[in-house]
């Protein structure tokens, strides 16, 4: 017949007594484990009562509550930084790093904008061509699309260059000109100044702008102005081509491209999720007494859960001619709250200390010293 | 193989008997086990003469007390009261004591005489003695279960008839 030892009083703490290992080889974590230990079978009863537990078991608990505590720690430090470490190298741990904020990631995630605009972003714009047919107005973009090996439905046109030469090519048109501009002409080619019949007229922008405009006006008003209209796969084109012209250009994007939400760095040596962001865990001996206090109570807890377990696998435990039934479901009930209740302390103190309510705090501060200072006379100089 | 009440299993129950047994509810008595090769019967198998007991053992157990009575007749007063001692058999198997009717249990001052044995507590319904090691489909039956507790049932002797001295051996 198995006869299992329970809890002695005493024990000696050796590496490989716990199941991961993370810590054994820890100076100040092997000197704990004993301590630990003691302190929990005392919390649980002992002397008094046997306490159900082997020394392995509360080694077991001691470890998973520094795991679990280094857990939480990086599992804020990651979500209070995320932004910053996305998209960087899993190469070096993260452990004992100072993270400062920076603009990558915003700028990175605001690309999608300046795209739209055609001034940025990760999608590539295509040109390409139609021949133009004398008389013909209408031309199939899905002809266009094959042309380009393009799939019809992955096309999106985002410029056709059939527009009029730009009206200042016609700055000094006969027909738009006054006069005054061959003087601006001869000033422009540096001959002003060298000729004795020429006047100087300095004229301002908001001039040349005015002419501009009306050479423009003039062609949209008199003339069939140069514009384009797109409607399904139809392109239409205005004026209608009078052989002028022989070849139509446009710019164009692939919907393939722009759907398309995986960018470079990739693999498996860039942060691209939470669980790559190269935490590893703590070191025992650099966890202050805040957090060991913390890391006790949460062993205790283990502990405690561990011990109801044990307890409660059988409902009622046989004694001679009786059963007896032991206090498992409250050892449960109280490990689970306070499980949970020490959770929830540990997040909202990692919480109180993030960048924004640092931020936040040193506001309030900056804020009430003003407030206070407010209070003192102020000074009043006589010169 | 059965899957509940494993030796690990009944490993913990003795561990919590004996905390209970021994350490909080701590009733106790002397158990004289009779040495029936020691005494002499007569041809009816009574003992004739003295008996004589092993040394006294002291255990641990719960005891149910049933209330003294006082029976008048015509030789006088008689005292009668039963007794049940509810022994946890490891402890027995740990003193190799064998309960048997006619050992004697003192009790305080007062002895009983052990006139009933009951042994009919079997957790998970399995007595690991009798694993039944020949039926293929179940091995190993000898690690699961346990018989918990063994019930002496006792009527009280009156010390001056039990007369127990201690004789050298």
């Amino acid at each position: 017949m198995a006869n299992i030892p329970i809890w002695t009083g005493t024990s000696t703490f050796t590496a490989g007594q716990t199941p991961f290992g993370f810590y054994d080889l820890d100076f100040d974590f092997s000197t704990d484990a004993d301590k630990v230990a003691t302190f929990v079978t005392r919390r649980l009863g002992y002397p008094l009562m046997d306490v159900e537990l082997q020394d392995i078991n509360i080694y077991a608990a001691f470890e998973e509550a520094v795991t679990t505590y280094g857990n939480e720690l990086y599992a804020y430090k990651v979500r209070e930084n995320y932004l910053y470490t996305e998209g960087n190298s899993t190469s070096t741990t993260a452990n004992n790093k100072l993270i400062s904020p920076h603009m990558g990631a915003t700028v990175r995630i605001s690309q999608q904008y300046g795209e739209e605009a055609g001034v940025g972003g990760n999608v590539k714009f295509h040109t390409g061509s139609i021949d133009l047919t004398t008389g013909q107005q209408y031309y199939n973009l899905d002809d266009f699309a094959s042309q380009e090996n393009v799939d019809d439905y992955d096309l999106e046109i985002k410029r056709v260059y059939y527009e009029s030469p730009p009206a200042v090519t016609r700055f000094f048109d006969p027909y738009a000109g006054s006069g005054t501009g061959m003087i601006n002409m001869l000033d422009q080619f540096g001959f002003g100044q060298f000729s004795p019949a020429i006047n100087f007229l300095l004229m301002p922008v908001s001039f040349d702008m005015q002419r501009i405009q009306a050479i423009e006006f003039n062609d949209q008003v008199r003339k069939s102005q140069y514009s384009f209209n797109i409607v399904g796969n139809e392109l239409q084109i205005f004026p209608i081509p009078d052989g002028s012209v022989s070849k139509l250009f446009l710019t164009y994007i692939k919907k393939s491209d722009r759907n398309n939400p995986y960018i470079s760095p990739d693999g498996e040596g860039v942060i691209t999720d939470v669980s790559k962001v190269p935490y590893e865990n703590p070191q025992y001996a650099l966890i202050n007494s805040i957090g060991r206090k913390w890391i006790f109570d949460y062993c205790l807890a283990i502990c405690k859960e561990m011990l109801g377990y044990i307890r409660g696998k059988y409902q009622v435990v046989p004694i001679p001619n009786a059963d007896t039934t032991l206090n498992h479901s409250d050892l449960i009930t109280a490990a689970t709250a306070e499980k949970t209740a020490l959770i929830e302390r540990l997040r909202a103190y990692f919480e109180e200390t993030s960048r924004e309510k640092l931020l936040e705090r040193k506001n309030l501060e900056a804020d009430a010293i003003n407030k206070d200072l407010g209070y003192s006379p102020y000074v009043i100089y006589i010169g | 193989m059965a899957l509940f009440g494993r030796d690990r299993d009944i490993s913990l129950f003795r561990s919590i008997n004996t905390e209970l047994l021994r350490d909080v509810i701590t009733q106790q008595c002397a158990y004289y086990k009779f040495r029936l090769d020691e005494t002499k019967v007569n041809i009816y198998g009574e003992s004739s003469g003295v008996k004589y007991y092993n040394d006294p053992v002291l255990m641990n157990c719960l005891i149910n007390r049933s209330d003294q009575e006082f029976t008048t007749s015509d030789f006088g007063v008689d005292h009668n009261q039963n007794v049940e001692f509810y022994f946890y058999k490891p402890f027995l198997e740990e003193e190799k004591l064998v309960c048997e009717p006619g050992d004697i249990i003192q009790y305080y001052e007062d002895y009983f005489e052990v006139h009933d044995i009951v042994e009919n507590q079997l957790f998970v319904g399995k007595d690991p003695s009798f694993p039944y090691n020949v039926n293929p489909w179940n091995p190993g039956l000898e690690d699961f279960g346990q018989t918990t507790s063994i019930i002496c049932k006792t009527f009280y002797v009156p010390a001056d008839k039990v007369q127990i001295t201690l004789e050298r051996g």
